[in-house]
């Protein structure tokens, strides 16, 4: 990677590290306000894990590389995401599966 | 004898071998975090209230009060992970001095990190909210300690590379700049964990 490269990459990390902090006191906002829908605190979860999954994804795309990264590296975390989607949803088949005998 | 694809990429993956190789472990710790995330929306799901009330009462007002402490470390977490990449650009652009003085600062916040948890952790210990307290006792220490324990470990691999492993920037400045590029990746994935812990744990609840 060239120098000029570098300097925009230092820009661009420079910018990611505001958006950051922004999306953290966005997620502190979130946690006091209240939300006018039926169940408030699933109102602020919802909210404050979408703050949190595009915060996660601004570091692993931008400090992690993962928007230039190998077609390989892609692959292996999209397998991952799909065990770890079965793993997140393993306490929803059990309410399921509860409901079912009501 | 030399071990291979340490700095040129090999032609079937297109990566050097230790990029596949930290990739592959940090898919293992999406799976042992998420084995955890997954406890934690069973036991959340499952709980008339949340947190429990145990024996001290609830954590409620306790968590209150730590919230700014968890967001400044939120903060600080965040800003190593910047330097921490930064300290990696320094290399790319041969610059042995601004590195030490990023990879260093990385390694400071990692302490402040620790101290405001070692606080945070007396406080709650010394009220009575032990992992024995309630379901989200046990699993705010499980999740936060396994975390911990991460953190203590990037600052040894980091402690390392600030320290005599700085050497092989002398004969192999290649191979040492891809050994940065690494640890930081690993040092992202646990400001990326933390990202996820700081709102299920302090905020949300």
């Amino acid at each position: 990677m060239s120098v000029k490269d570098m300097t925009h990459h230092i820009a661009n990390y420079r910018k990611i590290f505001v958006f950051l902090l922004i999306g953290t006191a966005l997620t502190v906002a979130a946690s006091y306000m209240e939300f006018n829908v039926q169940n408030s605190i699933a109102g602020a979860v919802f909210v404050g894990l979408t703050i949190a999954a595009i915060k996660g994804y601004l570091v692993a795309a931008n400090f992690m590389h993962l928007n230039s990264e190998k077609k390989i590296i892609h692959w292996i975390l999209l397998l991952t995401v799909f065990f770890l989607s079965l793993l997140l949803f393993i306490p929803l088949l059990w309410d399921l599966n509860l409901m079912s005998h009501y | 004898m030399e071990i291979p694809y340490n700095v040129q990429v090999r032609e079937d993956t297109g990566l050097y071998n230790s990029k596949l190789g930290i990739w592959l472990f940090l898919a293992s710790e999406v799976m042992l975090f998420g084995g955890l995330f997954s406890a934690y929306i069973l036991l959340r799901t499952g709980a008339p209230v949340w947190p429990p009330i145990g024996e001290h009462g609830s954590i409620m007002h306790i968590l209150k009060e730590t919230i700014p402490h968890a967001t400044f470390n939120t903060v600080v977490l965040i800003a190593s992970s910047v330097t921490m990449v930064m300290a990696w650009v320094s290399l790319k652009m041969k610059d042995l001095r601004k590195f030490r003085i990023y990879l260093g600062t990385t390694l400071l916040c990692a302490l402040v990190f620790l101290i405001v948890k070692y606080f945070e952790y007396s406080h709650k210990i010394h009220e009575g909210f032990v992992p024995s307290h309630d379901t989200y006792m046990a699993l705010y220490f499980t999740l936060t300690g396994l975390h911990v324990l991460h953190i203590i470990g990037g600052m040894i691999v980091l402690g390392y590379f600030f320290g005599p492993g700085i050497k092989m920037w002398d004969n192999e400045p290649e191979r040492f700049t891809n050994r940065i590029e690494i640890v930081g990746l690993y040092w992202h994935f646990v400001d990326l964990v933390w990202i996820f812990l700081f709102p299920i744990l302090y905020l949300l609840n």
